[in-house]
C-alpha cells in the first residue's frame, strides 16, 4: 500500500466530525457532518463516539489517491458542530493576474504548433519545433520579468514573498525546460551538445553575475579581493576569451609572472572546442584534444605554474582535475554547473546517451552527502537520463497547475518522442495532460475561452469535455450567453446550443422580458415555451388590448411554424397590422380563417369575434354572405359548445357582447344578400 | 495542492448534512438538522444568504438543484417524510409543491437529466423510491415503486441520458426516445438498476456485491464511452466500480475499489467523471482517479505540509 500525499483543508476541525462533501463545477465543497442518521434501527444519530481525529490519504496500485485533512485548527469544543462549509479548490494559478499573460500567449503558441505545416520535414520541421520551444520559454522570460517586477515595486511583504516564489518557480521552469529543448527537442548530437549545455549553465547560474559585475567595474580590477574568483567563474563556464583578457590585467600589473601567464594563456587560446558547424570531426577534434592534454599535464608537471597557486589551480581545471574543479563549489553554485564543467575539461565531445553517468556521479560528488536532492535536481537527473516520462510525472508532482507539463508534453509530441516510449502512454498522455489544464482553464470568468481551443485538440475526449464544462460557464449576461452559443454552433454541439437557449428563455420570461423569451426559445426550438411565451403575450393583449415586441413578432417568418400558439400570435398580429392598412377584405379573411383552420384555440374566439364588429360595422359591406354564414356557424359553436353556460348566460357583459354580435351578423347578413343580389350597374 | 477559496459560515444550528454548489458554482444549498435549508450567493469568494427556507419538520438530510432551463429550483428531503420543491419566483424563494407519500425519512433527492423533463426520484426508509414529473401549470404527478427495497432505501442516482443509436439531431419538437434509467441501493445490501417500460418503473438489475447496507450509489457522467460506471459504498467499508460494457445493460461487473475500515458514507463523481471522491471511514475524504488505461497515471500533489490558505490575489470581477 502506497502512502499517498495528503492535503490539509485549514481551519476543519477533525476531531469529532466526519467531512461531507460534493463536487461543484470546478471545486469541492466540504463541511463537517456525521453520517449515520438515516436507515431504521441501525441508524446513529448525533450520539456516534466518533473515530479518531487523524486524517490520513491511501494509495493504492491502479488508482491514485489524495486524501483531504482537516488541520488541527479548530478548538473541537463540545456538541455544537460547525456550522462552516468550505469551497475548496486546486490550481489557484489561473487567479494570478501576472501569470494571464503566460496564459495568453502560450495559447497562441500551441495554437500555432497544432496548425504548422506537417509536411516539412526533417531538419526543417526540427527547427520549427526548437523555434517553438524557444518561443515558449521566451514567453517564461517574460513572465518572470513582469513578476520580477511586481515583487520590487509592492510594499506587502505578504505579496512580496507570493511574487518572488512565483518567480523562483517560472526559473525552475524555464531552466527546466530548456535542457528539455537541447536533449529532446533539437537533440543536440555529440560536440554541439556540450556548447548548448554551456549556454545553458552560462543563462541560468546568475549567483555570481553581481560579483563579476564588481570587479570588473573597479579601477583596478586585479586588485580587487575577489578577482581570481571571477578569473575562475570564467574558466568553470569555459568563457576562454574573457578569462583570458583578465588575466592580461593581471600580468601587465605583475610583471614576474609574465612568463607564467603567457603560456597559460598560450594554453586557453588552444583549447579544441566543438564548433558548430562542419569544420572537423569528432575524432578530429578528440585527437586534437588529447594531444592538448598532454601539453597542459606537461607543464603542470614541470611545476610550470608552482608559484602561482590560482595559476596552478586554473591548470588542474583544465586539466578536468575533479578535485580542482570541486574546490570553487561556491563558485559553481549547483551540481548541473559542475557535471558541464567537468564534462568541458574531461570529455567534451560527450554523447548523448553517456550524460547519465556523468550526471549521477557529479551529483554525488557535488553534494557529497551533506545534502540530498530536491525535487528540481531529481528532474533535471531525470531529463540527463532521457527518462522523458520521468521528467513528466516529476513535475506534475512539483507544480501546481498543468500549464508547463501540458505544454512541454504537447510539444514532445509534435516531436514524435513519446510514442515510442512506453505504450501505455503515448499520445494518450499528452491528451490527457491537456484535458487536465483546459478543465482547469474552465473556473475562470474569461481564461476559460482559451480552454475551449486546448479541447478543440484532444481528439478522443475533448468534444464530450469541451460539452460537459461549457454549460456550466455562468449566463451573466446577454453577450457572454452568445459567446457561448456561438462557440457550440460552431462545433455543432445542437444539445448544448439548445439548452443554453432554453435556459435564456426562461431567465427572460422570470425577468418579464417576454419577446427575449420568445426568441430565445425560438432559437432553442422549444415548441412547448413557445407555446407559454405566446400564452403570455395574447394574455397581456387581452388585459392590456396591445402587444409588447412588435417587431419580433412582425418578423417571425417561418419560425412562426415552431408551435400552433405561435402561429396563431403572428397571424392574429398580421390581422390587426392589415387592419391598421384599412386592407379590410384581407383582415376578414384572415379573422375567418383563423377560427375555420381552428389555428386559433377556442378560448380565444370571443376576442377573435368582437374583433370582427368593427368590421361588420362598416360602411362598405366586407364580409361575403359565406363568410358571414361561418362567422355565425362559429358563433354558435362558441355559446352552444361552452360548458359554462349558465356562467356564461348570468354574465351581462358576455351576454349582451353575443347579441351585439349576433345583430351585427344579422345586419351584415341582409346587406350582403342585397348587395350580391344586385346585378351590376342595374 | 488545494486552497481554501471560501469559508461559508452558514449559521445553521445543528449539523449540516449535505451541501450543494448549483450547476454554475454561484450558489450554495445547506441543509441541516436544524430543519432549515439556507441558500447562499457566493460569487467571487463572498457568502450572501440569500434565503433560509423553512418548512420541513426534522432534520433535512439531502438536496439537490434542478437544470437551471427549468429555472431555479431546489429539491429537499428529510427525517419528517417529506419532500419539498423551492423555486425562485421574482427574486424570493418559496415552496411550490410538498409531497408527502412516504411512511418514512426521506434519505435521498436526485434530479433526472434535463433532457427528460423536470423528474425527481426520492428513496426512503419505507423501502419505497417515488418518481415526482412536472406536468405544468404546477402539477406534478407521482409514480411510486413500492418495497424498491427492503428495510429502506438510502440512496438514488439517476443514468445519464443517452440517445440509444445514433446520435444525429432530432427535428425540432420532437422527443428523442430516451430510455430512462436510474440506480439505487438500499438496506437489502443491494444496489438496483431500475429501467421505464411504457411508462412503468421495473427492476433491470439487480448488482450483488456488498454485505451490508448500501449507503450510497452514484452513476458517473458520461464521458461518450459506451461504457456505463457506477459507483457504490456500503456500510461493510467497501467501494465497488460496477461497469456494464454493452449498450443493453445486461452485464454489470464489479471492481472493489478499496476496503476501507469503517463505514463508507458517501461517493460521488467529479462532473468530468475522471475523479471519484469518496468520504471514507476513519474521517477522512479520498480522491481516486483511474487513467485511460486503468493505469496510475500521475496527477497526485505532494504537500509540502503547507497548510496555509493561499489567497485568491484577484478579484474574479465578472468579464465578458
Amino acid at each position: 500500500m502506497d502512502t499517498v500525499p495528503s492535503q490539509v483543508v485549514p481551519g476543519a476541525d477533525p476531531s469529532a466530525r466526519q467531512l461531507c462533501f460534493a463536487w461543484g463545477p470546478a471545486e469541492v465543497l466540504v463541511c463537517e457532518t456525521l453520517f449515520g442518521r438515516a436507515g431504521g434501527s441501525r441508524s446513529r444519530c448525533l450520539s456516534q463516539s466518533p473515530s479518531p481525529s487523524r486524517f490520513w490519504g491511501e494509495g493504492r496500485a491502479g488508482a491514485a489517491a489524495r486524501a483531504l485533512t482537516g488541520s488541527v485548527a479548530g478548538t473541537g469544543e463540545g456538541a455544537l458542530s460547525s456550522s462552516r462549509v468550505f469551497v475548496v479548490r486546486r490550481d489557484q494559478d489561473i487567479y494570478i493576474q501576472t501569470l494571464r499573460k503566460l496564459f495568453n500567449e502560450s495559447h497562441g503558441i500551441f495554437m500555432g504548433l497544432q496548425r504548422s505545416e506537417e509536411e516539412l520535414a526533417g531538419k526543417s520541421r526540427k527547427a520549427q519545433l526548437v523555434q517553438v520551444s524557444k518561443n515558449y520559454r521566451s514567453v517564461i522570460r517574460a513572465c518572470m520579468e513582469d513578476m520580477h517586477q511586481a515583487a520590487v515595486s509592492t510594499r506587502d511583504p505578504a505579496l512580496q514573498g507570493q511574487y518572488s516564489t512565483q518567480v523562483s518557480i517560472l526559473s525552475a521552469m524555464e531552466l527546466i525546460w530548456n535542457l528539455c529543448e537541447i536533449l529532446f527537442v533539437e537533440a543536440a548530437a555529440a560536440g554541439p551538445l556540450l556548447l548548448r549545455l554551456l549556454d545553458w549553465v552560462r543563462l541560468h547560474v546568475c549567483d555570481v553575475d553581481s560579483m563579476v559585475r564588481e570587479v570588473l567595474s573597479s579601477e583596478s580590477p586585479s586588485k580587487h579581493k575577489l578577482f581570481w574568483n571571477v578569473v575562475d567563474v570564467f574558466v568553470l563556464q569555459g568563457r576562454m576569451d574573457e578569462a583570458r583578457h583578465l588575466l592580461s590585467k593581471e600580468a601587465s600589473a605583475n610583471p614576474t609572472s609574465m612568463n607564467m601567464y603567457k603560456i597559460l594563456d598560450d594554453l586557453m587560446k588552444k583549447m579544441p572546442v566543438p564548433s558548430l558547424g562542419n569544420t572537423q570531426t569528432l575524432t578530429e577534434l578528440e585527437l586534437k584534444w588529447q594531444h592538448w592534454h598532454e601539453e597542459c599535464q606537461r607543464y603542470l608537471q614541470d611545476g610550470t605554474f608552482a608559484s602561482n597557486p590560482h595559476m596552478e589551480s586554473i591548470c588542474k581545471i583544465l586539466l578536468g582535475d575533479e578535485d580542482a574543479i570541486l574546490e570553487k563549489k561556491e563558485l559553481m553554485t549547483t551540481w548541473y554547473h559542475f557535471l558541464v564543467t567537468r564534462l568541458l575539461y574531461s570529455h567534451p565531445t560527450v554523447k548523448p546517451l553517456e550524460l547519465r553517468f556523468y550526471a549521477q556521479s557529479s551529483m554525488d560528488l557535488f553534494l557529497g552527502g551533506e545534502s540530498s536532492p530536491e525535487p528540481l535536481d531529481m528532474i533535471l537527473m531525470a531529463a540527463f537520463e532521457f527518462e522523458m516520462h520521468q521528467v513528466i510525472k516529476e513535475c506534475s508532482i512539483v507544480l501546481s497547475n498543468w500549464w508547463f507539463v501540458a505544454h512541454l508534453t504537447d510539444l514532445l509530441d509534435h516531436c514524435k518522442l513519446l510514442q515510442s516510449h512506453n505504450l501505455y502512454f503515448g499520445s494518450n498522455m499528452r491528451e490527457f495532460l491537456l484535458l487536465e489544464y483546459a478543465s482547469g482553464l474552465f473556473s475562470h470568468h474569461s481564461l476559460w475561452q482559451l480552454g475551449v481551443d486546448y479541447f478543440d485538440y484532444c481528439p478522443e475526449y475533448g468534444r464530450v469535455y469541451l460539452e460537459l464544462h461549457i454549460e456550466r460557464i455562468p449566463l451573466s449576461t446577454e453577450q457572454k450567453a452568445l459567446k457561448v452559443l456561438r462557440i457550440c454552433e460552431q462545433r455543432q454541439m445542437h444539445e448544448q446550443v439548445r439548452s443554453i437557449c432554453k435556459i435564456m428563455a426562461m431567465k427572460a420570461l422570470r425577468n418579464n422580458r417576454l419577446g427575449s423569451a420568445l426568441s430565445w426559445s425560438i432559437r432553442a426550438k422549444d415548441a412547448a415555451f413557445a407555446t407559454l411565451i405566446s400564452d403570455r403575450f395574447l394574455k397581456d393583449y387581452c388585459e392590456r388590448g396591445c402587444f409588447s415586441d412588435l417587431d419580433l413578432i412582425d418578423n417571425l417568418g417561418p419560425s412562426m411554424l415552431l408551435s400552433d400558439r405561435l402561429t396563431f400570435l403572428g397571424k392574429y398580429r398580421e390581422f390587426h397590422r392589415l387592419y391598421g392598412e384599412k386592407r379590410f377584405p384581407e383582415a376578414a379573411r384572415l379573422l375567418l380563417t383563423l377560427m375555420t383552420a381552428h389555428i386559433a384555440p377556442c378560448s380565444f374566439w370571443m376576442t377573435l369575434l368582437t374583433d370582427a364588429l368593427p368590421l361588420l360595422e362598416q360602411k362598405e359591406v366586407i364580409f361575403s354572405a359565406e363568410q358571414t354564414y361561418e362567422l355565425m356557424r362559429c358563433l354558435e359553436d362558441l355559446t352552444a359548445g361552452n360548458p359554462d353556460k349558465q356562467k356564461f348566460q348570468d354574465d351581462d357583459v358576455e351576454t349582451t357582447k353575443v347579441e351585439m354580435l349576433r345583430l351585427a351578423l344579422a345586419r351584415n347578413l341582409a346587406r350582403v344578400i342585397v348587395k350580391e343580389g344586385t346585378v351590376e350597374g342595374s | 495542492q488545494v486552497s481554501v477559496i471560501n469559508t461559508v459560515d452558514t449559521s445553521h444550528e445543528d449539523m449540516i448534512h449535505d451541501a450543494q454548489m448549483d450547476y454554475y458554482g454561484t450558489r450554495l444549498a445547506t441543509c441541516s438538522s436544524d430543519r432549515s435549508v439556507k441558500i447562499f450567493d457566493v460569487r467571487n469568494g463572498g457568502q450572501i444568504l440569500v434565503a433560509d427556507l423553512r418548512g420541513h419538520e426534522g432534520p433535512v438530510w439531502q438536496v439537490a438543484w434542478a437544470h437551471p432551463m427549468y429555472g431555479n429550483i431546489l429539491a429537499s428531503c428529510s427525517y419528517d417524510r417529506k419532500v419539498i420543491i423551492w423555486k425562485e419566483e421574482n427574486g424570493t424563494w418559496e415552496k411550490t409543491y410538498e409531497y408527502t407519500g412516504h411512511d418514512s425519512s426521506v434519505n435521498s433527492v436526485c434530479w433526472a437529466p434535463h433532457d427528460y423533463g423536470l423528474i425527481l426520484a426520492c428513496g426512503s426508509s419505507d423501502g419505497a423510491i417515488s418518481l415526482l414529473s412536472y406536468t405544468g401549470d404546477g402539477q406534478w404527478e407521482v409514480k411510486k415503486i413500492s418495497n424498491a427495497h427492503t428495510i429502506g432505501c438510502n440512496a438514488v442516482s439517476w443514468a445519464p441520458a443517452v440517445v440509444p443509436g445514433s446520435l444525429i439531431e432530432q427535428p425540432s419538437g420532437q422527443k428523442p426516445n430516451y430510455i430512462k434509467r436510474f440506480a439505487s441501493g438500499g438496506c437489502d445490501n443491494l444496489v438496483k438498476i431500475w429501467k421505464e417500460e411504457d411508462g412503468q418503473w421495473k427492476e433491470e438489475q439487480k448488482l450483488e456485491a456488498h454485505s451490508d447496507w448500501v449507503r450510497d450509489v452514484a452513476w458517473a457522467p458520461s464521458i461518450g464511452l459506451p461504457t456505463s460506471t457506477i459507483a457504490s459504498c456500503s456500510q461493510d467499508g467497501r467501494v465497488f466500480i460496477w461497469t456494464c460494457d454493452d449498450a443493453s445493460g445486461n452485464s454489470w461487473s464489479p471492481k472493489l475499489l478499496h476496503k476501507f475500515n469503517d463505514v463508507v458514507w458517501h461517493v460521488s463523481w467529479s462532473i468530468t467523471a475522471n475523479i471519484l471522491a469518496v468520504s471514507g471511514g476513519d474521517n477522512k475524504v479520498t480522491l481516486w482517479k483511474e487513467s485511460v488505461d486503468g493505469l496510475w497515471a500521475c496527477i497526485s500533489d505532494v504537500n509540502k505540509g503547507q497548510g496555509g490558505v493561499s489567497a485568491v490575489t484577484e478579484g474574479q470581477q465578472n468579464e465578458q
